[in-house]
């Protein structure tokens, strides 16, 4: 039940993403709710669902962009695992060290997908509007996006 | 925890590895279909960008037919759309040079000199008082000109040229309730004065009670007046109100011949009438 629950809520992160982008952006920008998902779920759940959580999160972004398909899949994978590294090191319960988290994580996964993108593809993905202002709407919307989850944890028994 | 640790590490390993599977050998036909099926249904809009070469290769050439044939097919729609505005445009054109052609018909017929003008102004506070035409004084319009309008291929009084400027003139119609003309009414050509009343019907009033005036009767404009040229229609009579006890006349309500509701261009007379005559005129309007 709690498998079909967290394909639901899988399936709703990208789905919400998607109508966010379709409808809701504002100068061609929207936050990131994937990358925010991926962040949320591998803060909350041990270090293999996080990141199967953050694989395939990544495969939607993958499948619903034009650059390399598996870079953001393992772009989430390995921030997940970074996560679960960080987490024996930091607090990352509290809204502030999210909030700081999603910041550098986003520029770092911007940085290692533009890697990719360069290296197997020869094609660059991120303007500079995105690369400047992104990570900003996605530190706001983690603490948002973990409350989500978290209350879904405590209430459905995912992640 | 060691074991987490270890499941942790095997499950990065197998993520990794699997992501630079797909990094590596991105193309197979049956993951890069599905992939453009998914994204073109949910971002038909990036198959416009710089990107499509990369973004389609490999994939079957029946697919990206598809994909072309929706594309074409919203061109097109955008073309009927396009194509349906101008058809519109296209029949209120023909509608108005058909309008045009019986009018200018009609005016060769007339027995009066004058010139054309297009109505460009209807206040709705005054809908039946005045509207404003395109030609003034350059054009040789003079207050007091009558003003024709053709309905039902027929001419009609529809009022008199007010103010005069050099670029557009104002029209006093006939149903403002300040307009008024002195009229024969058929067949008997019994004199009357038919007068505005602020709506879209005209009243005449001043008919002796012993005459025959019946409901129909054709209202043209008399000899006697000196504002208007005699024999222009001016309207039917609508109905016919009994004579009140203290009144030694009856009225009656008049549909005018020209509806201002529909009236889109007016015939300005030009008429030659002595000065004296025209200065009475000028005197008897103010």
């Amino acid at each position: 039940m709690s498998v079909l629950l967290e394909i639901l809520v899988y399936l709703a992160s990208g789905g919400a993403y998607w109508w966010w982008t379709q409808n809701l952006t504002m100068f061609g920008l929207a936050p990131n709710l994937i990358f925010a998902a991926a962040l949320s779920a591998a803060i909350l759940a041990g270090p293999v669902k996080g990141m199967t959580w953050g694989f395939f999160l990544g495969l939607y972004a993958d499948m619903l962009g034009s650059g390399v398909f598996g870079g953001y899949a393992l772009t989430y994978s390995l921030m997940a695992y970074g996560v679960y590294v960080m987490k024996h090191h930091f607090d990352m319960d509290s809204p502030f060290s999210q909030l700081v988290a999603a910041l550098v994580l986003s520029w770092a996964c911007l940085l290692f997908y533009q890697g990719l993108s360069m290296v197997f593809s020869s094609i660059n993905p991120t303007g500079l509007k995105i690369f400047l202002a992104e990570p900003f709407l996605n530190a706001l919307a983690v603490p948002v996006v973990f409350q989500i989850f978290y209350w879904l944890k405590r209430q459905a028994g995912i992640l | 925890m060691s074991r987490e640790k270890d499941a942790a590490n095997y499950a990065i390993v197998f993520f990794v590895a699997l992501s630079v599977i797909f990094l590596i050998f991105p193309a197979s036909k049956l993951a890069h279909t599905a992939r453009i099926a998914v994204s073109y249904s949910l971002y038909p809009s990036m198959h416009y960008g710089a990107k499509y070469g990369h973004f389609v290769r490999n994939v079957p050439v029946n697919f990206l037919a598809l994909l072309e044939t929706d594309q074409e097919n919203r061109a097109l729609k955008d073309k009927v759309r396009a194509l349906e505005l101008k058809l519109q445009e296209s029949a209120a054109a023909v509608s108005e040079n058909d309008r045009l052609a019986r009018e200018m018909r009609l005016s060769h017929a007339l027995p009066w000199t004058g010139s054309w003008a297009r109505i460009i102004n209807k206040t709705p506070a005054d809908w039946y008082g005045s509207f404003y035409i395109d030609k003034g004084s350059d054009d040789g319009l003079d207050v007091n000109d009558t003003v024709l309008g053709m309905q039902e291929d027929r001419a009609g009084l529809a009022g008199r040229v007010l103010e005069v400027y050099p670029k557009f003139s104002k029209v006093l119609l006939l149903t403002n309730s300040a307009a008024s003309a002195v009229c024969a009414i058929a067949p008997s050509g019994l004199e009357a004065l038919v007068e505005g009343k602020g709506t879209w019907l005209l009243k005449v009033n001043y008919v002796p009670e012993e005459s025959a005036l019946a409901e129909g009767a054709e209202i043209t404009t008399a000899p006697g007046g000196l504002l208007f040229p005699p024999g222009i229609y001016v309207g039917k009579v609508k109905k016919v109100y009994p004579r009140e006890s203290f009144m030694n006349f009856i009225t009656a309500d008049v549909a005018p011949a020209v509806d201002v509701n529909t009236l889109k261009e007016v015939f300005v007379l030009k008429r030659s009438l002595p000065k004296e005559l025209l200065a009475a005129v000028q005197g008897a309007s103010k």
